[in-house]
C-alpha cells in the first residue's frame, strides 16, 4: 500500500564493550523496514546487531566501538534518498552496509559518491552495478543460475525450458542471463513470460506453459506474494515439472506449505550448511534473540559478514579513511557462515553456492555444493 | 452587511495597507528562502529541497481537486513524466545545454499530451466526477507498468541513476526549489482569485449550471488539467535534476494518493494548505516514520479519516476558524453594476424563435414524448401544462440538450440544435432555468452573475473586475427582486425566492432569445409570485423574449400566458389561446384530478 | 483454444466474486468503496484465523463473511454514514480506512505471507484437458454468489427496500423505507462479500496485508462499466475478463493486466452508460 519514504531516527547503539570510550565508528544500515523488503529486513538488522555486539565485546575496531544506525529506505528510491541523506549527512556514518532493493541501491549511489562513503551491498541482485564506492558480497546471476540449470540438464535430462518472471529489473535480468546460459549449454527456451510486479493472476502464462511442451521451469519473480501466487497456481494447475526458483528463500518456501515441495533453489546460504562457523553463528543468533529470532537467510547472513569485512578492511587500512578502506576491502577476506569470502573480483566475491531442494515441511535439503563460483566480469575496467 | 448602493456608485479600491502587508510578506518569504540554507543543517536542507518540489505537485492537486472539484490520483503520473524525461534524455544523450532544453521540452510536451488524452477520457458533457477520479487512477498505473517493461531504456524497477545532471551547490538548489514553489503559489493564488478562478470554483460548485450558461466545462477542465500537468511535470524535472535518480515510485498512484493526503490534511482549495500539508508531511515523515514505520502509516490513515470527517478544510481551515475573530474579515472589492446595450438588433414579431417538428423521446418501447410539434415566436409567453408524467420536463430537456431526444427536429432562433451539447445550444440563444434554483452556492451574487457573462466577457486571468456589466433585462430582475443590495453576499445565504430570482437574472445575462422556465413559482410566496409574473410579462413584451413556461398553477398561467399548450401522455393534446385552452373540458378534467391519471414516467 | 475458453470463464467467475461486494455498495450508495481491497484482506485473514482454530474449510467462508460484515458495519456507522452528501470525500475516507485496516492487519500478523491450506487441490479432466479443479470450482462459487445475491435482492423485504433506494431514494423514503438502515445493511453485506471473496481466493493468492490491492482497479472498472446491476456485472466480467485472457495469451500478460482498466475507461468514454441497457 502506501509505501512511505522514511528514515529511521532510532540509533541502536551497542554499548556492550565496557572500556570503549573512544569515538565510535558508525555503521549505517539503510534497509526496507517498510515496503517490499519489510519481511526480510528484520533478519538483516538482527545480523548486523549480532556482528556489532560480537566485535564490541572483543574491543571494537582499533580500539573504537561500533555504533549502528538503522534507517528505513521504504524499499524504494524515494525512501532510499532520504535514508542515505540522513545516514551520510546527518549521522555522518563511516560506512554503509546493507541489503536493499536495486531501486534503493541505485538511488543511494549518487549520495554515497557525494558523501565519499564506502558502501558494502549485501543483497544478491541482477549484477553489473559499479561504483568506486560499492562492494558486493552476495551473488549475481553468473553464480546462482548455473547450479540449477546444470542440475536440470544432467539429472533431469531437461532440454526445453520455460521461464516465468515478474516484470522488473531483477526478474528480467536473471531470466535473460538464464536464457543465455541454457542456450549455451545446449538447451532451448520454449517460452519466456512476465507479469507485472504486483500481478497475481498467472492463469494465461500457466496455460501457455502447459501447451509449450517444456520439461523444466525456471522462475524469477518478485519475492513474497508473486512467488506464492505463482507456485500455488502452478500446483493447482497440476504442473509437476522440475521447478527451479531463483527468488525464493527458506522463509517464503515455508509459508507456501506443501505447494513448495520439490522446488529447487540455489543460494550462497542455507541454514543447513554443515560447518563449524555456521553452527556457531546460528547458536549465537539463537542466544541473542531467542524467541524473536528471524530465521537467518541468504539476504541476512551477508550483512553479518559485511560488518566483519569492514572491520578487517579498517584494520588493514589502519583507520577509517574512506579511500584506504575502499582499497583494503578487495584485499581482506572473512571467514563466516558462508565460508571464506573475499571481494576481489571487480568488487564482487567468488562464492560457494548450494543447490537445495525444498522439502514437504518447508525445510531445504542441500543436494550439491559448488565451491568458489566466480562472479564473472561484473565491472570490467574501462579501457 | 454591505451597504445598499445605487448603480454606478464608485467602489472602494483595495486598501493600501493590504498591499503593503502583502509586499512585506512576499519580501519576508523570499528573504527567508534565500537565507535559510545558510542557517539550516545539510540534512534538513536536503529534505526541504525535495519537499519543495513535492509541494509544487501538491499545489497542482489542489488546483484540480480543491478548486475545480475533480479528485485526482493522477498528478503523480505527470510528476513522473518530468522525472523520466530528464533521466532518459540525460542517460541516452549525456548532459549539456541542448540536452537540457530537449529534456524540458519533452517534459512539457509529454505531460501536455498525456494530460490532454486523460482529459478527453475524463471530461465530456455528462461525465461524472467519480468516473474522472477512476480514470485518474488508471493513468499512473499504466505509466508505471510501461516504465517497468521498458528495460534499460527506463531502468525498469531499479530506476535510472548515474546520469550527469545540473551541478548546483546545495544552497542554490534550495533557493531554486524554494523560489519555484513560491512563484507557483503566487501565480496560482492570483489566478484563483481572479475572475477565471471564480469560474473554476463555479465549475466545482455546479457543473451543470455552468454548461447551461454556455460554458464549455469540459474544455475548461481539460485546459486546467493540461496546465497543471505541465507544472507537475516541471516539478518532477527539478526533483530528478536534484536527486539524480528516476524511480517508478515517482510516478506511482501511491505517490498520487500521498499528494491528495497532503492537500486534504493541509486544507484544500487554499494553495497554502497544500504547501503546509506537503512540507509538514515530508519533513515529519523524515524524522518520525523511521522509528515507527507501520505506526506512522496508521497515523496518516487515521489523520486522513479524522480530517475528512471533522475538518474538511484541513489544518488551514482550523486555523482560519480559530483566528476568525481576531483577523479583520477581508472583504473583496465592492461590485459596481453597469448596464450594457444589447448588441443584437432585435427583429420583427414574425420571427420564429422556437420550432419543433416530430420530437419524440423513447426508452425502448416506452414513449415519453411522441410527435410533439409547435412553433413559437418572439414575445410569446407560452405555457406548457399537463399532469405529472405528461413529459413536460422531458420536453424542456429535449429542447436544451441535443442528445436527449430520440427523434425529430428542434431549432432555436433559426439554428437546428442537432446533437449539440447544452453549452452550444445556449450560444444559439437559449436560456434554461431549472426547477430547483441552480446557482453557485459558494460564490457571491455578483460572482454568480459574472460567471453567467463568461460567454461575452472572457474572464481575466489576473484580476477581479469591479464592474459587473449586465443586459437591461438582468438588471431589472436584480433591481426589482432586491438582489442589488446583496451583490457581494454569498449566494448560499439567500432566501429561496431570491435564489430563484438570482438564477433568472443569471439566465437573462445570457441575453437569450428563448427562455425555458421549469415551475419557477414553486415554493414562492404570494408576493414573490406576483413579482415574478410582472417580470415575465415585461420580459415578453418589452425585451421581446419567447418564454416557454412549465407550470402547475393554472391561475398563474391564465394570468400571464399568451398561449397554452397541453401535454398529455407525451403528445400535444391542445394548443391555443388562453381562453380556449383554460376552459376546455380536458384541462378541467386534468386539473380537477379526474380520470387523467399518472400514466408515464417523467424521468 | 478450450484452455483459453476455460481461462476466460474462470477468470470472469473470480472477477465477479471479487467485485460483487463493490457493486452492491456502488448501486445503493453511489460511492466507490476504496476500502474494498482491505475487506478482501480481512476475509483472507479471518479464514486464516479460522483455519488455525481448526475450523473445517466450509465454515471458513461464512466466518470470513461475518468478519467482513462486522468491520463494514462498524465503518458505516463511524465513517461512511457521515459522507453520503460528499461522495468524493467518501472515496478518500474509505481510502484512509483501507490504510488503517491494512496497517492493523500488519501490526497483528506481520508483513509476511501466511499459509492457508487449500480445500481442493490438483486438477480434473474436462473435455480432454487437465484443468485446475479449484478454478472450476470458482465457476460454481460465482453462480452461488450471484444466485444468493439476486435471491436476497428479489426475494426479501430488505431486498425490496434496497431496490427501492437504488431506483429513487426520495421516493423510497416517502414510502417509509428506512434508507439509513438499508445503507448500513448494504455496506455490511458489501464488505462481507468482499471478505468472502478474500477467503475464496486464498488457494490461488498469497495471503499478505496487501493481497487485495492488485484486484482493486479491475473491480472498480468492472463496477463502473456495469452501471450497477448484477447481470451487467456478469456480462462485463465475462467480456472484459475474457479480453484480458485473450490479450494475455496472444499478446502479452503485461498488456493483459491493463486490459480491463483501459478498455473500461474507453467504453465509458464512448458509452457513458457502460454495458447497462445494452
Amino acid at each position: 500500500m502506501t509505501s512511505r519514504a522514511l528514515l529511521a531516527s532510532f540509533a541502536f547503539v551497542a554499548a556492550t564493550g565496557s572500556a570503549l570510550a573512544a569515538d565510535p565508528i558508525r555503521i549505517g544500515v539503510p534497509v526496507g523496514l517498510s515496503g517490499a523488503n519489510s519481511v526480510v529486513a528484520p533478519s538483516v538488522v538482527q545480523s548486523a546487531e549480532l556482528a556489532v555486539e560480537e566485535i564490541n565485546a572483543k574491543g571494537g575496531i582499533l580500539g573504537r566501538p561500533l555504533a549502528l544506525d538503522v534507517a528505513d529506505d521504504g524499499s524504494g528510491a524515494a525512501g532510499a534518498q532520504k535514508a542515505f541523506d540522513a545516514l551520510i549527512f546527518q549521522k555522518k556514518v563511516n560506512v554503509l552496509i546493507s541489503m536493499e532493493t536495486s531501486a534503493a541501491r541505485n538511488a543511494g549511489l549518487p549520495i554515497v559518491a557525494r558523501g565519499k562513503t564506502p558502501y558494502i551491498y549485501t543483497s544478491f541482485y541482477e549484477g553489473k552495478s559499479c561504483s568506486p564506492y560499492l562492494y558486493v558480497n552476495a551473488w549475481v546471476p553468473e553464480q546462482q543460475v548455473p547450479p540449477i540449470v546444470d542440475y536440470f540438464n544432467k539429472e533431469k535430462k531437461a532440454k526445453q525450458y520455460f521461464l516465468i518472471g515478474s516484470d522488473y529489473a531483477f526478474g528480467r535480468g536473471m531470466l535473460s542471463f538464464t536464457k543465455a546460459y541454457i542456450e549455451k549449454t545446449g538447451g532451448k527456451v520454449v517460452g519466456e513470460e512476465y507479469l507485472p510486479m504486483d500481478g497475481s493472476d498467472w492463469t494465461s502464462i500457466i496455460s501457455k506453459l502447459k501447451a509449450s511442451g517444456a520439461d523444466a521451469i525456471v522462475t524469477s519473480t518478485a519475492g513474497g506474494a508473486p512467488n506464492v501466487t505463482l507456485t500455488k497456481q502452478l500446483r493447482a494447475a497440476g504442473v509437476s515439472l522440475p521447478y527451479g526458483n531463483l527468488a525464493v528463500d527458506e522463509g517464503t518456501a515455508k509459508s507456501m506449505g506443501a505447494d513448495a515441495a520439490d522446488i529447487y533453489i540455489s543460494a550462497s546460504y542455507v541454514t543447513g550448511i554443515d560447518s563449524a562457523a555456521n553452527k556457531k553463528f546460528l547458536a549465537a543468533m539463537g542466544k541473542k534473540f531467542g524467541a524473536d529470532l528471524k530465521t537467518p537467510n541468504d539476504l541476512s547472513v551477508p550483512e553479518y559478514e559485511g560488518v566483519y569485512a569492514y572491520k578487517a578492511a579498517v584494520e588493514k587500512a589502519g583507520g577509517t579513511d574512506p579511500q584506504k578502506v575502499l582499497a583494503a576491502l578487495s584485499e581482506v577476506s572473512v571467514d563466516g557462515p558462508r565460508g571464506t569470502i573475499k571481494m576481489d573480483k571487480q568488487r564482487h566475491a567468488p562464492l560457494t553456492m548450494y543447490l537445495g531442494q525444498v522439502q514437504a515441511d518447508g525445510g531445504v535439503k542441500v543436494i550439491q555444493s559448488f565451491p568458489n563460483v566466480d562472479p564473472g566480469a561484473q565491472c570490467p575496467p574501462k579501457s | 452587511m454591505p451597504e445598499a448602493r445605487q448603480l454606478g456608485q464608485a467602489a472602494a479600491p483595495i486598501g493600501i495597507p493590504t498591499r503593503l502587508w502583502m509586499a512585506a510578506l512576499a519580501l519576508l518569504i523570499v528573504g527567508g528562502i534565500l537565507a535559510a540554507p545558510l542557517l539550516l543543517d545539510t540534512y534538513i536542507v536536503n529534505i526541504l529541497i525535495r519537499a519543495f518540489f513535492v509541494a509544487i505537485a501538491a499545489v497542482t492537486v489542489d488546483i484540480v481537486w480543491g478548486y475545480c472539484g475533480t479528485l485526482t490520483f493522477g498528478q503523480s503520473a505527470f510528476f513522473g513524466i518530468g522525472v523520466y524525461a530528464l533521466a532518459i534524455i540525460f542517460t541516452e544523450y549525456g548532459f549539456g545545454p541542448w540536452q537540457a532544453l530537449l529534456a524540458i521540452a519533452t517534459a512539457i510536451v509529454a505531460a501536455a499530451v498525456v494530460a490532454a488524452l486523460t482529459g478527453w477520457l475524463s471530461f465530456y458533457p455528462g461525465s461524472s466526477p467519480l468516473y474522472a477520479s477512476i480514470v485518474s487512477l488508471v493513468v499512473p498505473i499504466v505509466l508505471v507498468q510501461l516504465v517497468y517493461s521498458g528495460g534499460t531504456f527506463t531502468g525498469s524497477s531499479s530506476g535510472l541513476v548515474g546520469f550527469e545532471s545540473f551541478d548546483l551547490e546545495l544552497e542554490n538548489w534550495f533557493r531554486l526549489a524554494g523560489l519555484s514553489l513560491a512563484a507557483v503559489a503566487v501565480v496560482t493564488l492570483i489566478i484563483m482569485r481572479s475572475d477565471t478562478g471564480r469560474l473554476l470554483k463555479a465549475l466545482r460548485d455546479n457543473d451543470e449550471r455552468c454548461t447551461y450558461l454556455g460554458v464549455d466545462t469540459s474544455r475548461y477542465r481539460i485546459v486546467v488539467l493540461v496546465l497543471t500537468a505541465i507544472v507537475a511535470s516541471l516539478a518532477g524535472f527539478g526533483y530528478a535534476a536534484f536527486g539524480g535518480v528516476a524511480a517508478p515510485e515517482n510516478a506511482s498512484f501511491t505517490f498520487g494518493t500521498r499528494l491528495i493526503i497532503m492537500v486534504a490534511l493541509g486544507g484544500r482549495g487554499t494553495v497554502i494548505g497544500a504547501i503546509v500539508g506537503a512540507l509538514s508531511i515530508e519533513v515529519s515523515s523524515a524524522y518520525l516514520s523511521g522509528s515507527l514505520p507501520y505506526v506512522w502509516e496508521l497515523i496518516i490513515g487515521i489523520a486522513l479519516i479524522a480530517v475528512i470527517l471533522a475538518f474538511p478544510d484541513g489544518l488551514v481551515g482550523v486555523i482560519k476558524q480559530l483566528t476568525h475573530g481576531i483577523q479583520p474579515f477581508e472583504r473583496g472589492p465592492i461590485t459596481r453594476l453597469r448596464p450594457i446595450e444589447t448588441a443584437a438588433v432585435k427583429s420583427t414579431d414574425s420571427e420564429i424563435a422556437l420550432e419543433l417538428k416530430e420530437v419524440g423521446k423513447h426508452f425502448g418501447s416506452l414513449s415519453v414524448l411522441d410527435g410533439v410539434e409547435f412553433v413559437a415566436k418572439r414575445s410569446e409567453l407560452l405555457s406548457l401544462v399537463g399532469p405529472n408524467g405528461a413529459g413536460k420536463t422531458t420536453l424542456i430537456r429535449c429542447l436544451s440538450d441535443g442528445r436527449e431526444r430520440s427523434t425529430g427536429f428542434v431549432a432555436i432562433a433559426g439554428h437546428a440544435i442537432d446533437r449539440q451539447p447544452p453549452n452550444r445550444i445556449v450560444e444559439f440563444g437559449l436560456g434554461r432555468k431549472f426547477q430547483a434554483a441552480s446557482i453557485f452556492e459558494a460564490l457571491t451574487v455578483a460572482e454568480c452573475l459574472r460567471v453567467a457573462r463568461t460567454h461575452r466577457a472572457r474572464p481575466s486571468l489576473v484580476s477581479t473586475s469591479i464592474d459587473l456589466e449586465l443586459p437591461p433585462a438582468a438588471i431589472s430582475v436584480v433591481e426589482r427582486s432586491g438582489l442589488l443590495e446583496r451583490l457581494d453576499e454569498e449566494a448560499r445565504r439567500l432566501s429561496h425566492g431570491l435564489k430563484q430570482a438570482l438564477e433568472l437574472a443569471m439566465v437573462l445575462s445570457l441575453e437569450p432569445e428563448v427562455l425555458l422556465l421549469d415551475e419557477p413559482t414553486a415554493g414562492l410566496t404570494r408576493a414573490e409570485r406576483q413579482a415574478f409574473a410582472d417580470i415575465l410579462t415585461s420580459l415578453a413584451s418589452r425585451d421581446r423574449l419567447c418564454i416557454l413556461l412549465v407550470e402547475h398553477d393554472l391561475d398563474f398561467v391564465r394570468e400571464i400566458s399568451s398561449r397554452i399548450i397541453v401535454l398529455h401522455q407525451g403528445r400535444i393534446a391542445l394548443d391555443g389561446s388562453v381562453d380556449a385552452v383554460a376552459n376546455s373540458a380536458l384541462v378541467r378534467e386534468i386539473y380537477t384530478g379526474q380520470q387523467a391519471g399518472d400514466d408515464g414516467k417523467e424521468s | 483454444m478450450l484452455i483459453v475458453a476455460l481461462d476466460a470463464v474462470t477468470t470472469a467467475a473470480l472477477l465477479l466474486i471479487i467485485s460483487s461486494g463493490l457493486l452492491i455498495v456502488f448501486g445503493v450508495m453511489k460511492i466507490i468503496n476504496f476500502a474494498h481491497a482491505a475487506f478482501i484482506t480481512v476475509g483472507a485473514y479471518a479464514a486464516l484465523v479460522g483455519a488455525r482454530l481448526g475450523l473445517p474449510w466450509v465454515l471458513l467462508v461464512p466466518v470470513a463473511f461475518a468478519a467482513g460484515a462486522a468491520c463494514g458495519a462498524l465503518a458505516e456507522v463511524t465513517i461512511v454514514r457521515r459522507l453520503y452528501q460528499r461522495p468524493l470525500d467518501a472515496i478518500l475516507a474509505t481510502w484512509g480506512l483501507g490504510i488503517v485496516i491494512g496497517q492493523i492487519v500488519t501490526l497483528i500478523f506481520g508483513r509476511e505471507v501466511q499459509f492457508v491450506q487449500a480445500p481442493i487441490t490438483g486438477t480434473i479432466e474436462l473435455l480432454g484437458v487437465d484443468y485446475s479443479a479449484y478454478r472450476i470450482a470458482m465457476i460454481g462459487a460465482a453462480l452461488v454468489v450471484a444466485l444468493v445475491f439476486s435471491a436476497l435482492l428479489n426475494g426479501t423485504r430488505l431486498g425490496l427496500s434496497t431496490r427501492a433506494v437504488i431506483m429513487n431514494e426520495m421516493l423510497a423514503q416517502g414510502l417509509g423505507v428506512d434508507s439509513a438502515r438499508v445503507r448500513l445493511v448494504t455496506f455490511a453485506i458489501g464488505s462481507g462479500l468482499a471478505a468472502l471473496s478474500g477467503a475464496l481466493i486464498t488457494p490461488l493468492s498469497s495471503v499478505d496485508p496487501n493481497m487485495g490491492v492488485p484486484w482493486l482497479i479491475s473491480a472498480f472498472m468492472l463496477v463502473m462499466v456495469s452501471g450497477g446491476s448484477l447481470l451487467t456485472l456478469a456480462v462485463s466480467s465475462l467480456v472484459l475478463g475474457g479480453l484480458q485472457v485473450i490479450v494475455s495469451t496472444f499478446v502479452n500478460p503485461i498488456l493483459g493486466g491493463l486490459t480491463i482498466a483501459i478498455c473500461a475507461a474507453v467504453v465509458l468514454r464512448v458509452r457513458p452508460e457502460g454495458f447497462a441497457r445494452a
